[in-house]
């Protein structure tokens, strides 16, 4: 039995210790946020806070998840309710501002890379609240295991969006 | 997790999630998927595509339903142009469109391939909402006791001889007395057209096309609450491997030994040079794979050129000749002729390598051969109909008793538009063996080495300017291996029924022989294209049938003639000592592609010069610019680069694209679209090729195969040209995938004074270039 925090909740799984994350997070915790693009880490599809620090579920056995902390796309706007404090009502009609701004900026295409996208940026807000265009690009490019890839080519769209969600974020926080 | 009921009489494919059941204003359509046992056996009842209610239904309380056999692939034009569209004809609020059920086989009624999506204009939905706004009309008439010329609808509801009404309360409880004409094959490629000609609502009082509306789908899918088909679970459903051939032309020779102590849950299913394992938990699929995978012998096959010698394959050893030769049904004069007597003359020869769809997800479907002989799939296809009549054939059983439902899932860009994608009819197969569902993940690595890819081509140019700057004769021929290779996969492995494997001419479209690129110099005197056809690469010496197998990618085709068209033009300019752009337009007379070059030249900043860049020193500066005319629209690009001399690295600054469709249905939404194709585009160019040795791919993932990272994009500036006058509406992003190369070569060559006419401009390549 394998116990971690996922999402704020502790959860405990009954797997073989060397099944990478992905699939303990999609099969066993029903949390299909994060998606399979490569099983390899060179995409970023699969994407999870571990400890608040992105890593790739793919390739992340489940046994190094144990005792931590992990967040998943569908735990983001918890996530933001904790950090800035909202009422249980508050929180869940709450997205993480992340998410909002991703509908606001119409950033996906097909939308099968955004999962790891927005767990990147969440990654990244959070250590720089302001980053510039250049600080966006290299979290993307060369912060990671590897460069988040997107396909369809929504990183115009992406780079937007985290800058409307940096605008929010700074903007309630001083609020 | 989302388990689907298959047979649940709500769609969960609505965006607004149905609280509850709806009363169905009119016409009441029985329970979706529901079945019938016959002598035939059973099957599944289908929507009858003559009744309204089978594309539209408009409920009680005024929301309205609509189904299209097309699916989203991430344009996203079926949350919001055919919304749009579909609530101009009927005069209502788009709001009120709250559901679309798309690509589902027996829950839509018109079929055809997710390509060509707005269909020059007339997609099917909007000549159902013209005929279905005329029913109601004639529905108004009635009920309201006024002459329908004396009717008027604004916002859904209906006004006439100073009484008003819903279209809620008009149809409650009605059946509206009205047939759509159809005709076609809701299995072939394009499915089933909605004939005739309904009165369509004037251009000119359009309230809802032509504004943003938001992709309704995005909320879904960033908020995680959306169904994609990776989440598809069925009760009892196993996770299934496949253990592809070695290589593209190896038989079995003996499956490994499943070690049952290991994987006591596993099972072993071999049929023909199909080997697949399956499990109740995907990673005891995955670890027992590999272990069989280990054990599993299958003969030697060296029948590729490898890529090292593609080009020359092409050159050489190619039949070109078994397929009829096309010609531009836009040729004039005499191109011989006319090339004696040219001032200057050009002769070149350009090569583009084949290039994977690579979805950014890999091909994955759960398959459910029932005991009563019915089969499920839950798939992510472009073409549900044809998938549903190629698992139906392979099975050698009737379609009716296929069903297959489409889900959310990474772009195919092309891929699966003739049905499949590759793993749909592994899943079938492993399903019926072991008489459970079963889910097929392929691999990263199975998905660049068994899927299809977008072909390889050359070119032949020759061509002569004259003394005035003016082309006095173009000829080009252009080489392609067939496409549109939609055989299962799984199914030829197995040795089960497919259709036939693409010839010469290349299966449906003629896809390999045919003229893709239409010409748009028509103030150019002498002209004279052509188009050869070959077989695929490797396929008849493949003991398994197999080769290269290709497969339309975005603008299938045409990418492979405007590369070396448009970088042709750009050097037939600098020949004659004009500005490229201006060259263009010199040889135009058509305004809209004056209009889009003029756009261009402007939002761009080019330059306007008749002498290159051709700087000095290490690091050098250019533009370029090309032209595409599409599905009705079209497009310009400007491309700015620099390239460093001494590493050959080329870096797009930026990409400017002009675009006139005609009726700009959703500028947001295409803008996005353009946005996104320009930097594939620029990834295609800078850094994508198929490696294969001579047995097969060996581009096997984002390393081997790398596409273009965040930090590498350029600045993308996209302005679109409305032209409510034209009176249709023309097609979205896709031709900017094909914008990008042409314009970035033309950059390189006005910086450098080098041309390199091979795909894609890596620097090992632009450095050899530079030397020569």
């Amino acid at each position: 039995m394998i116990a971690m925090v996922v999402n704020g909740v502790k959860r405990e799984v009954q797997a073989p210790s060397a099944t990478p994350l992905l699939y303990v997070l999609r099969n066993d915790l029903e949390l299909t946020g994060p998606q399979f693009g490569c099983g390899l880490a060179q995409c970023g599809a699969c994407s999870v806070l571990l400890n608040g620090k992105e890593v790739r579920s793919c390739i992340t056995p489940v046994s190094a998840a144990a005792g931590k902390e992990i967040t998943t796309l569908e735990g983001l706007p918890a996530r933001w309710a904790t950090q800035k404090g909202l009422s249980e009502a508050d929180a869940a009609k709450t997205l993480h501002p992340i998410q909002d701004a991703w509908i606001e900026e119409q950033t996906p295409l097909c939308g099968f890379c955004q999962n790891g996208m927005m767990i990147k940026a969440t990654e990244l807000l959070e250590h720089t609240p302001s980053p510039s265009v250049a600080e966006i690009k290299a979290a993307f490019t060369t912060s990671g295991t590897s460069a988040h890839l997107c396909r369809c080519g929504s990183y115009t769209a992406i780079i937007e969006a985290v800058q409307r969600a940096a605008s929010a974020m700074s903007k309630r926080s001083q609020a | 997790m989302s388990t689907v009921q298959p047979n649940e009489s709500v769609s969960r494919r609505g965006f607004v999630k149905s609280g509850g059941a709806l009363f169905v204003g009119f016409g009441f359509v029985g329970a979706e998927g529901a079945q019938k046992a016959s002598a035939a056996g059973v099957t599944v009842e289908k929507l009858d595509p003559s009744k309204p209610e089978s594309w539209i239904e408009i409920h009680a309380d005024n929301t309205i339903l609509i189904r299209t056999g097309k699916s989203d692939f991430g344009q996203g034009t079926v949350f919001t142009a055919y919304r749009q569209i579909v609530a101009e004809e009927l005069c209502v609020p788009f709001e009120t469109i709250t559901t679309v059920i798309s690509g589902d086989t027996d829950r839509t009624p018109d079929g055809g391939g997710t390509f060509d999506l707005l269909m020059h204009g007339m997609p099917n939905l909007r000549k159902a909402a013209a005929y279905v706004h005329q029913g109601l009309l004639d529905l108004a008439s009635q009920q309201l006791g006024v002459a329908k010329d004396q009717i008027s609808v604004n916002d859904g509801i209906v006004s006439g001889g100073g009484k008003t009404v819903s279209y809620g309360d008009l149809v409650s409880g009605k059946k509206l007395n009205l047939t759509i004409p159809v005709q076609g094959d809701v299995h072939s490629m394009f499915g089933l057209v909605v004939s005739g000609d309904p009165p369509l609502k004037p251009v000119g009082e359009y309230t809802v096309v032509g504004k943003s509306f938001p992709n309704s789908v995005i909320v879904s899918k960033v908020s995680a609450k959306e169904t994609w088909v990776t989440d598809v679970r069925l009760p009892g459903m196993l996770h299934g491997r496949v253990i592809h051939p070695k290589t593209l032309g190896s038989k079995l020779i003996s499956a490994g030994t499943l070690d049952k102590t290991k994987f006591p849950n596993a099972q072993l299913v071999v049929q023909g040079n199909l080997v697949g394992v399956v499990a109740p938990t995907e990673w005891e699929a995955i670890k027992a794979a590999q272990q069989v995978a280990s054990g599993t012998k299958w003969t030697e096959w060296k029948g590729l050129p490898g890529d090292a010698r593609l080009y020359q394959f092409l050159k050489e050893d190619t039949d070109w000749k078994k397929a009829p030769i096309a010609k531009a049904t836009t040729n004039k004069g005499d191109a011989p002729a006319a090339l004696a007597s040219a001032a200057k003359k050009l002769s070149a020869t350009y090569q583009l390598p084949y290039v994977k769809h690579a979805p950014i997800g890999p091909t994955m479907a759960v398959g459910d051969f029932r005991a009563d002989g019915t089969v499920y799939v839950y798939a992510h296809t472009q073409n549900a109909q044809a998938l549903r009549t190629g698992i139906a054939q392979m099975l050698s059983i009737s379609p009716d008793q296929v069903v297959v439902r489409t889900f959310a899932g990474p772009g195919h860009y092309g891929r699966s538009n003739g049905g499949n994608a590759g793993a749909e009819d592994e899943a079938v197969i492993l399903s019926k063996a072991v008489g459970k569902p079963v889910r097929v993940q392929w691999t990263r690595q199975d998905d660049m080495q068994w899927s299809t890819q977008s072909s390889a081509a050359i070119s032949d140019v020759q061509l002569g300017v004259d003394a005035n700057g003016r082309l006095a004769s173009y000829e080009i021929s252009h080489y392609m291996p067939a496409m549109q290779d939609d055989r299962l996969v799984g199914a030829v492995l197995a040795g089960l029924p497919v259709m036939p494997a693409p010839n010469e001419i290349g299966s449906l479209f003629g896809m390999a022989n045919s003229m893709h690129d239409p010409w748009v110099y028509d103030a150019a005197p002498v002209v004279l294209e052509r188009a050869y056809g070959g077989a695929q690469v490797g396929q008849s010496s493949s003991p398994l049938n197999i080769g290269l197998r290709d497969h339309s990618l975005r603008t299938p085709g045409q990418y492979q003639q405007n590369f070396p068209r448009e970088l042709a033009i750009t050097e037939a300019a600098v020949l004659a000592g004009v500005d490229p752009l201006q060259f263009r337009i010199n040889h135009a007379r058509e305004k809209r592609v004056i209009g889009v070059l003029e756009s261009v030249r402007e939002a761009s900043g080019w330059e306007t010069r008749s002498t290159q860049a051709r700087g000095s020193g290490n690091i050098r500066r250019g533009q370029g610019v090309s032209v595409m005319f599409r599905s009705s629209t079209y497009w310009a690009c400007v491309a700015q680069v620099v390239v460093d001399m001494t590493t050959g690295v080329i870096k797009v600054e930026k990409v400017t694209v002009s675009v006139d469709p005609g009726i700009v249905v959703n500028p947001a939404q295409l803008k996005r679209q353009i946005e996104g194709g320009s930097v594939m585009g620029v990834s295609m160019t800078l850094l994508e090729e198929t490696h294969f040795n001579e047995s097969g791919i060996t581009a096997t993932d984002w390393r081997s195969y790398p596409i273009l990272p965040m930090a590498d994009i350029p600045e993308i500036k996209v302005v679109l040209i409305n032209r409510p006058e034209v009176g249709t509406y023309g097609q979205g992003s896709e031709a900017a995938n094909a914008l990008a190369a042409p314009s970035i070569a033309g950059a390189f060559f006005d910086a450098t004074g080098k041309i390199a006419r091979r795909l894609p401009l890596k620097p090992d390549y632009v450095q050899a270039i530079l030397k020569a």
